[in-house]
């Protein structure tokens, strides 16, 4: 009886929304952080009579025939690429992406991360890191004197010293874009990595190549919209329900077959 | 002597199919672009020798509903749904494929691809290439995108020639055997993907119709072997 697996299939979509709701709820305060959707797709189809197959001695054809679907597989949980709303934290070293493109972040491993959360530090020796104190690259060092920072919308560091000197330009902040950035691999922290579907990294200067400006003193919010996220909760809830609903009127069916002698 | 057991049970299989085709609809309840599915009964009537004709139940064909479901807001801008009639069409290894799931997303390559990585095709069935450095994608009514001011392509928008010709396959896609041709005004909205059409209380009630209807069915034939045996019993005796 098929009923029963195809509804198990429906159940297993429904639990995997819940999951990617409950985690987006979770992240509701998570700087940069992107809301994901979990998208489904229908599973194959069996072919019970085929459309087109000859019905009558006259050659009259099935219009339709029959297919029977056999339930429903996850197809992608993609992230919303939507631009954040930017809270002001004057900090002097937070900055927010406003457009595309992220922040490039070396790991401990040498390998390259992607980041749109820049709520930066500086570490002891004056390197600009994330707060899992992953050096930002190009690196830039603060010298210990410095004063103030100022960054500008192009990414340029400018430090100043002593009162009455000019500012310094202490570096300037790249920005990575991709192709697909639906494609790119989370691995937690808000960190990204490339992969075969994202395309590789096009860094480049902030405001460039379609990349986003940086905006010092504000942090990017999180864009999970937490009505919209409870309004799925509640279909998923129900979507969940109505699948074991299913299952059971399946499994009175094949009780009424067993009771036959 | 035993056609009203062969007659009940052609009834019965098509519960079971129908049982199947409900737990598909229901399973796909989330299924961006999803559509309803329905069988239809058909009667299928048979001459006896030397007696009345046998009409047998027969679940021979379904129908697919096109009515509009609903749209979801996803703030993506290469996400589409089509407000009325149209598919869009996607390019398989099998052929051209029509779907009304508009989550798309831009491959490594620049190509406009779904969530299986198959090539959406424009108007004049061509890949529709999303160039890697645009700023801002925005889609016409009509399903014309352009970036960053330039007009790039037009989103194709068909209808199959023969809308009972439509065949389902993995992926929420239908192959139109008998062709396909353009909307004229298509509508196509940016930032939402369409839902499953399913109704749920619907097909809840069509799931409790189908039961209690095999439930009958096994009891009638519990019924006509009680009979039959009674029927042996007496004569034997």
């Amino acid at each position: 009886m098929r009923a029963l697996k195809i509804a198990a299939t429906g159940m297993a979509a429904q639990q995997m929304r819940v999951e990617t709701i409950s985690n987006n709820l979770s992240n509701m305060s998570t700087t940069g952080y992107n809301a994901r959707r979990a998208d489904f797709a229908d599973l194959h189809y069996q072919q019970v009579a085929r459309a087109g197959t000859i019905n009558a001695a006259d050659g009259t054809v099935l219009p339709t025939g029959i297919q029977l679907g056999l339930g429903v597989r996850p197809a992608a949980v993609s992230m919303q690429l939507a631009q954040g709303a930017l809270s002001q934290t004057g900090g002097d070293l937070d900055i927010a992406i406003e457009g595309k493109g992220y922040l490039e972040v070396t790991l401990p491993s040498g390998q390259a991360a992607y980041t749109r959360d820049g709520a930066l530090k500086r570490n002891g020796e004056g390197l600009i890191v994330t707060s899992d104190g992953y050096p930002v690259s190009p690196e830039v060092v603060i010298p210990p004197d410095t004063r103030s920072l100022a960054i500008n919308p192009d990414g340029e560091i400018y430090g100043y010293f002593e009162p009455g000197t000019p500012a310094q330009l202490l570096g300037q902040f790249t920005m990575a874009g991709f192709t697909n950035p639906k494609g790119l691999e989370a691995i937690g922290s808000n960190l990204f990595t490339e992969t075969e579907a994202s395309g590789a990294a096009n860094v480049s200067t902030p405001g460039l190549d379609g990349l986003g400006t940086v905006r010092q003193g504000y942090l990017e919010d999180s864009t999970v919209d937490a009505v919209r996220e409870i309004t799925e909760l509640i279909e998923a809830q129900r979507g969940y329900e109505l699948n074991a609903k299913v299952i059971s009127a399946a499994d009175q069916m094949l009780g009424a077959t067993t009771q036959v002698r | 002597m035993e056609n009203s057991t062969y007659t009940t049970l052609t009834r019965q299989v098509g519960l079971m199919r129908e049982m199947q085709v409900v737990a598909n609809n229901i399973a796909n309840l989330s299924t961006t672009g999803f559509r309803q599915e329905g069988v239809i009964f058909s009667e299928f009537v048979q001459s006896v020798e030397g007696g009345p004709s046998v009409s047998m139940a027969s679940a021979r064909a379904h129908d697919t509903s096109l009515v509009q479901g609903a749209l979801t807001r996803t703030d993506n801008s290469l996400d589409f749904a089509i407000e009325g009639d149209g598919f869009f069409v996607i390019e398989t290894p099998a052929g051209d494929r029509l779907t009304r799931s508009g989550s798309f997303s831009a491959s490594a390559e620049g190509d406009l691809v779904t969530n299986d990585g198959l090539r959406v095709l424009d108007a004049g069935g061509a890949p529709i290439f999303v160039p890697p450095g645009a700023a801002q994608i925005k889609a016409a009514a009509d399903g014309t995108l352009s970036v960053d001011g330039q007009p790039i392509a037009q989103i194709g928008v068909v209808q199959p020639t023969d809308p009972l010709s439509l065949q389902r396959e993995d992926g929420v896609m239908f192959n139109a055997a008998d062709g396909y041709e353009p909307v004229e005004n298509p509508r196509v909205v940016q930032g939402f993907v369409e839902g499953s059409n399913v109704d749920p209380v619907g097909q809840i009630a069509r799931m409790i119709t189908v039961q209690r209807a095999y439930e009958l069915g096994q009891s009638f034939l519990d019924a006509e072997n009680e009979r039959m045996r009674s029927a042996i019993k007496t004569l034997l005796k």
